[in-house]
């Protein structure tokens, strides 16, 4: 009697998977970025490919990146240059790189999945469009005809096509996806795709790359630190290197603005919501104005997140030829915590937030030395702040301060909106609007004694 | 000061126009929407006006009147035109909720008028959230608001001030420019219904909210009427191609605000017998009738004559 034939595990992929399922993995607004990076890749590639550190000069005027996002229709279309038939063939379609496959440098494409991906969340009609130097092609995909069968081989059909305006990508979906449709007829979701587009690429459009989303052009953010009399943000450089693979980076943190008048946690501001820590991935932004535990709050010595420390951001560059070497994640929108050079560039962020912190905590004693010194710092472009081993901040003397009351009282918001409106400022603070209401009276009723 | 007192409503041509031309863009909707057992919740305050055209334009019999006010309260229920009226005492942030959940109402289509005489501010923001949030499917939903600039703040404290209202629809690049009357109003009008349909996209509602009304108008304060449908995915298509059809079939979409020129009873009906004509109405035309009017004035009564409002005084 022989032996029986060993069983095996079946460990074939499903289409449908690709399709249905990690997709759900990313956000709408993270598929049209994953794009994005796709055309961003495109354009650093037609410059040579050089490093995207704070200190490069690259000059990315000559590129433009075009998105419609309407309820019937996506497209983005752009002139960085093109996808070459050889890397439809052999790479840009294929679910995940090999891992002998070649990487543009300095890119931050590295898994081989976004545009696939994103595509798919977007809807099921898609046309891949591309004109390059050697000609012109593009990529059908019907994906409910696509996903009939799971045999391989999984290819998708390359025709010949008519050339594109400019040597570029084409993108066009159609049929959209519920949500897709519902996101683009959302008012609310164009204006927060800007606004994350304007932030997320700040490095590439301050560098000239034009942006536009349904015909209006995106500005770039403006990172701007404060400097002067006693504040100068810290910025450092050093190199790291993960398995063989050289990693730049760089680390600049300080004021932005000056901390709120009041930590009152009812109060929205939404200019709160440019604090915190940055990670940026080969100029990309990938981590925004973190708070939580991912950039170190609410770890070691780092106390949680409080209003009280606004004004403060922090900046974190990672530059490397190889992507996989950068703490990116699959969505690009986070950091791997695991990351090795991400660990090690943590101490010297600890460093920085804590001196930040205990400013804010002497502030308090001493508001008005603080305030008279904040108001002389001036804005310094990012790219202009000077190198400086650790952040200057004003050594405040902590005062033995008068014994203090302090007074809550709620009101009716719209007739606290006309008082702070009879002060001259509709949008003034509460906590400044009580603050004027008692001086006013105490003027009033005890004046001079 | 309860609005009976401060404003008597029916001496107001542009807000009189105003409410003709919602009115037929209601009827319109719901003859193409096949809308049926219809219920109307408003402010009825003691006049009624907008329940009565309520009841004899679009047939509803249900229908429910919101009034805060003590005294108010009392007076409407006293001068209720229908006996199908119910008038409810208190806020519309304590009463709308109550409606939601009323079974006698809450699978019928609504339409909801929020005819407000103050400005834009949170609470009124809130009832928008509230509505677009809860309103039955195939519900049409309305608001009017003032757009007296100096209620908004300063000059430059009104881009912060709109923002802080309207929250992410709002453009960054809203300017101080976009600001000023008379843009602020346009502003308002088109910030509030990108509010409607965010929120509507944020709730998942299966037919989102579609903008149909944006009327601006004046008496003496600018006032800003928005609206549209809530439709549920049967109705979306049908919606959309109705509000999307532009003058003169769908009226809720003026391009320019209604400004009704205040004219004794004989000035417009001699207006009205040289219309309609091919060629304009000119000042010349009108001076040759015996009296004279400006430019501005001779168009808004040409373009709006057969809804204007004619007013006499009754002396007993």
């Amino acid at each position: 009697m022989g032996q029986p034939e060993p069983r095996k595990a079946e460990a074939n992929p499903t289409k449908n998977f690709f399709v249905r399922m990690i997709t759900r993995d990313i956000s709408l607004e993270d598929c049209i970025l994953d794009l994005i990076d796709n055309s961003v890749d495109g354009a650093w590639r037609s410059e040579g490919s050089r490093p995207m550190g704070l200190e490069q000069n690259t000059d990315l005027s000559k590129y433009e990146i075009s998105i419609t996002a309407s309820v019937k229709k996506f497209s983005i279309e752009d002139n960085c240059g093109g996808m070459t038939l050889d890397d439809a063939v052999n790479h840009a379609f294929s679910f995940g790189r090999r891992s002998d496959d070649a990487h543009d440098a300095y890119s931050i494409g590295v898994y081989g999945i976004g545009m696939k991906r994103a595509v798919f969340k977007l809807g099921k009609s898609i046309r891949i469009r591309s004109t390059y130097n050697g000609g012109s092609f593009a990529v059908p995909i019907s994906v409910d005809k696509w996903l009939e069968n799971d045999t391989p081989p999984w290819d998708f059909d390359i025709e010949e096509d008519e050339p594109l305006s400019a040597k570029g990508v084409n993108i066009t979906v159609e049929s959209l996806t519920s949500g897709a449709t519902a996101a683009f007829g959302n008012p609310a979701f164009i204006q927060n795709l800007r606004r994350t587009i304007s932030r997320d690429y700040s490095l590439h459009i301050n560098r000239g790359l034009k942006i536009f989303l349904n015909e209006s052009q995106i500005p770039g953010w403006q990172i701007e630190m404060l400097e002067g009399a006693d504040f100068a943000p810290m910025r450092i450089e050093y190199a790291d290197e993960v398995e063989g693979d050289h990693v730049s980076v760089e680390i600049i943190g300080g004021m932005v603005a000056p901390p709120p008048e009041s930590a009152d946690p009812d109060i929205v501001d939404e200019g709160e919501k440019r604090f915190g820590w940055y990670v940026v991935c080969n100029g990309r932004i990938v981590l925004a104005a973190d708070k939580t535990e991912l950039s170190g709050w609410g770890t070691d010595e780092w106390p949680q997140w409080h209003r009280q420390y606004s004004g403060f951001i922090g900046i974190v560059l990672f530059t490397a030829a190889k992507a996989t070497a950068l703490p990116l994640t699959t969505t690009k929108r986070s950091v791997d915590p695991s990351s090795e050079v991400f660990r090690r560039a943590k101490p010297r962020m600890r460093e920085v937030t804590r001196k930040w912190i205990d400013y804010t905590n002497v502030r308090k004693q001493s508001l008005e030395e603080a305030k008279a010194a904040e108001g002389l710092a001036r804005p310094v472009a990012l790219t202009s702040v000077v190198r400086l081993a650790e952040v200057r901040l004003p050594r405040l003397a902590a005062r033995s301060a008068q014994r203090v009351a302090n007074v809550s009282y709620s009101v009716p918001l719209p007739k606290l909106k006309d008082l702070a409106k009879a002060f001259g400022n509709i949008n003034m603070p509460y906590r400044e609007v009580g603050l004027m209401s008692f001086n006013y009276s105490y003027d009033d009723k005890v004046g001079d004694e | 000061m309860p609005s009976f007192d401060a404003i008597n409503y029916s001496l107001r041509p542009s807000k009189s126009i105003q409410r003709q031309i919602v009115f037929s863009g209601l009827r319109l909707l719901q003859r193409t929407l096949g809308l049926s057992n219809q219920v109307y919740v408003g402010f009825g305050s003691i006049w009624f006006t907008d329940f009565v055209m309520a009841h004899k334009l679009l047939g509803i019999d249900d229908m429910v009147s919101l009034e805060a006010d003590d005294i108010g309260y009392k007076r409407a229920v006293f001068n209720s035109p229908y006996a199908t009226i119910k008038v409810a005492h208190g806020y519309s942030y304590t009463e709308l909720p109550k409606l939601y959940v009323d079974a006698t109402l809450n699978g019928r289509p609504w339409v909801v008028w929020l005819d407000y005489d103050y400005e834009l501010n949170e609470s009124l923001r809130d009832d928008i959230r509230s509505v677009i949030e809860n309103a039955p499917a195939n519900s049409i939903f309305l608001v009017t608001f003032n757009g007296i600039d100096r209620r908004y703040g300063d000059g430059s404290a009104r881009p912060e001030r709109i923002r802080e209202l309207l929250g992410s629809v709002v453009p960054d690049s809203l300017t101080k420019a976009q600001c000023k009357t008379p843009l602020l109003q346009a502003s308002l009008a088109d910030l509030t219904l990108d509010y409607m349909k965010s929120v509507a996209a944020d709730r998942a509602r299966p037919g989102g909210f579609v903008s149909g009304f944006r009327v601006l108008y004046r008496d003496g304060p600018h006032m800003i009427t928005v609206g549209g449908v809530l439709p549920d995915k049967e109705h979306l298509s049908a919606a959309e191609e109705v509000l999307a059809a532009g003058e003169p079939y769908w009226p809720c979409f003026p391009a320019t605000p209604i400004e009704a020129p205040h004219l004794t009873i004989r000035e417009a009906a001699l207006l009205q017998s040289q219309l309609p004509c091919s060629a304009p109405l000119t000042r010349a035309i009108v001076k040759t009738l015996g009296f004279d009017l400006e430019d501005s004035q001779i168009d808004a009564f040409a373009r709006y004559y057969r809804e204007y409002p004619a007013y006499a005084q009754i002396l007993t």
